[in-house]
């Protein structure tokens, strides 16, 4: 009798357990928490209380898993959104055309996604799940783990033998500490802090723009040493919206009433807060500080047989990217894949870490190159520098070390970064790569000439990017008329 | 053979010298002083014969070792921009191409 251990049953464990119930005899997955009875926030997850949309990349992963599950979503009353087709988008460069490109993203709670997916998932019977259920630590050696050590509903700790244990417990996963204890190797890991702070709060919204409203981000500014301050407002299901601020050191969105919406009403343009001044409130402000982005190598280390790691556990980076749940998808559709390949035997193990790693690694890249400054690497005291440089900076043809780009080189990136707001094809290529579903390298090189040399396509003001969305138009005359009447 | 500068090359004469984007790669460059002169050349002159013979003339004067120095150099500095396609050579019949600049 095979037997799998999946130890948490956040999107990743599920998943894997999911997946693993194809291959192995019997499936255990560990939960230290109570799933709720319905569509609800829950204790061990703390930032199901905020925003969570699934990117397109993480949605294909997921119905190529369940499939039907994306539908089923939309069934529940979850949105799809294009990008920036369905999506009200103010970067840094400016206001975003709404281009209809492959790119999107489905937004519902992170309780409906949960509820959903479990169901889809664990309904079949073939994972036995065990809530209420701590995992305390690893068994065997440093060569092969054999089990786990867990606590039932408080009980004394017992092992429970295993041919493969995953950890899948998230951000605050033990593994590293648990594999010092039986003997085996260390693990690096790195960490690029981001100094984001989240405040969210969920508000029941007016009749004619619930459901209709396009997906709103107004992301910070350029504004050099100031903090970067942003919001997002998605739509999710039973015609609520979910806001969430963010901002950095300094510039953290207050959690009380007032202070959270003069946070709002102080960021680039109104729009959230005004919208926020139409909805009803429900329930508090929520906070949530811990957004560092965290690797932990355990494909770089000498890992026991039987073990692997998967989802935040191992890589976890700054939320507003919005990769969590997606990379979780696409690292059980590998494990799939891994597992077909070789079996839940010895061949599996030699590579499998590896392999889930490089699910991860994308979205890790991006977010160092937009967070990290410096990289602590905590295992050996180390320090790498700017870890965001890119490599196309390289040395002058003249020899000469990098200097501060010049005059012509700041026009045309912003020439670029400009161009993506109005040319279809920029913006396919940045969503895609954004939202999972191209690799890094997509950049179509003729558009970028062609935009170079062209005429710039001036930049929309907020109400002619606030006119494309008819149904935000309309709010705001009738609002604007109410005031002056 | 002429020369052309590539049409996935945007270029600007800054204080410094000229800047180059290489629009295929998205990596930016910026030539030294005789590496811009040789690059207005090619943009005007368009053949490997009037760029050698003015550089010598300008630096080497009458000074023939001088001067085989400067062809050396050149075709070195010429080498390494084709090799990064970012000069052209073409059959000389074609015609050089216009001056790809920002509008
Ligand atoms: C504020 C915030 C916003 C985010 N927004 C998005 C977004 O928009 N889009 C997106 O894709 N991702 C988002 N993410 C990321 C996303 O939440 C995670 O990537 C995703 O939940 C990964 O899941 P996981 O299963 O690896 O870990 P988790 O979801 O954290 O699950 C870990 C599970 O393990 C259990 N557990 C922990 N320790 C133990 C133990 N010792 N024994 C037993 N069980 C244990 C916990 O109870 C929990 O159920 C966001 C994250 C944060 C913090």
């Amino acid at each position: 009798m095979s037997r799998a251990v999946v130890l948490g049953g956040g999107l990743a464990g599920v998943l894997a357990a999911a997946v693993l119930a194809g291959h192995a005899d019997e499936v255990v997955l560990v939960e230290g928490d109570r799933y709720p009875s319905g569509p609800r926030p829950r204790r061990g997850l703390p930032q199901s209380h905020h925003s969570h949309v699934l990117v397109a990349g993480g949605a294909r992963a997921l119905d190529a898993l369940l499939p039907g599950t994306v539908d089923a979503l939309l069934a529940n009353g979850a949105h799809l959104r294009g990008l920036p087709g369905d999506a009200l988008i103010y970067s840094a460069d400016g206001w975003f055309h709404r281009l209809h490109t492959d790119a999107h993203l489905i937004s519902c709670t992170r309780g409906l996604l949960d509820q959903v997916v479990r169901r889809r998932a664990l309904g079949g019977g073939d994972v036995e799940v065990w809530e209420d259920t701590r995992a305390l630590g690893l068994t065997g050696d440093e060569a092969r783990i054999t089990g786990v050590s867990v606590s039932r509903q408080g009980a004394p700790p017992e092992t429970v033998r295993a041919d493969l244990v995953v950890d899948a417990t998230g951000r605050r996963s033990q593994s590293p500490r648990w594999l010092a204890q039986i003997g085996a190797g260390e693990v690096e890991e790195v960490s690029v802090a981001t100094g984001l702070a989240y405040a969210t709060r969920l508000y029941q919204a007016p009749g004619d723009l619930a459901a209709a409203i396009p997906a709103i981000m107004l992301h910070p500014g350029t504004a050099k040493g100031q903090p970067a301050r942003g919001a997002t407002l998605f739509p999710v299901e039973d015609r609520r919206w979910i806001v969430t601020l963010t901002g950095t050191r300094g510039g953290e969105p207050p959690t009380d009433e007032q202070g959270f919406t003069a946070f709002a009403r102080s960021l680039r343009h109104p729009i959230v807060a005004d919208l926020m001044a139409e909805a009803t409130p429900l329930g508090v402000v929520r906070p949530y500080r811990d957004t560092v982005n965290r690797r932990r190598f355990f494909e770089r280390a000498r890992l026991p047989a039987g073990f692997a790691v998967v989802g935040d556990a191992a890589v976890a980076v700054n939320p507003v990217h919005s990769h969590g749940m997606s990379v979780a998808a696409l690292g059980a559709l590998r494990l799939r894949e891994e597992l077909a390949r070789h079996g839940l035997g010895p061949s599996l193990f030699a590579g499998l870490q590896a392999a889930l790693a490089a699910e991860a690694e994308r979205s890790w890249r991006m977010a160092i190159e937009q967070d990290g400054e410096r990289v602590t690497e905590r295992a050996g005291e180390r320090v790498t520098e700017r870890a965001g440089e890119r490599v196309t900076e390289r040395a002058g043809l003249d020899g000469a070390p990098r200097r501060e780009p010049n005059a012509f080189e700041l026009e045309i990136r912003t020439r670029l970064a400009q161009a993506k707001l109005s040319s279809p094809r920029l913006a396919a290529d940045f969503f895609g790569v954004q939202t999972l579903i191209s690799g890094d390298t997509a950049t179509d090189r003729s558009e970028i000439a062609r935009v170079l040399t062209g005429r710039p396509e001036p930049l929309l003001t907020g109400e002619e990017a606030i006119g494309q969305y008819p149904v935000l138009a309309a709010w705001r005359r009738s609002r604007f008329a109410a005031a002056t009447s | 053979m002429s020369l052309r500068i590539s049409e996935a090359v945007i270029w600007q004469e800054t204080g410094e010298g000229v800047s180059l984007y290489n629009t295929e790669t998205g990596d930016f460059h910026s030539l030294n002083d005789t590496g811009s002169r040789i690059w207005r050349l090619v943009a005007s002159d368009g053949e490997r014969e009037p760029v050698m013979f003015k550089l010598s003339r300008e630096f080497a004067g009458s000074n023939s070792a001088m001067s085989r120095r400067i062809v050396a150099d050149v075709e070195e500095f010429l080498g390494a921009m084709i090799e990064q396609g970012l000069i052209e050579e073409i059959p000389a019949e074609e015609p050089a191409v216009k001056e790809e600049s920002l509008s």
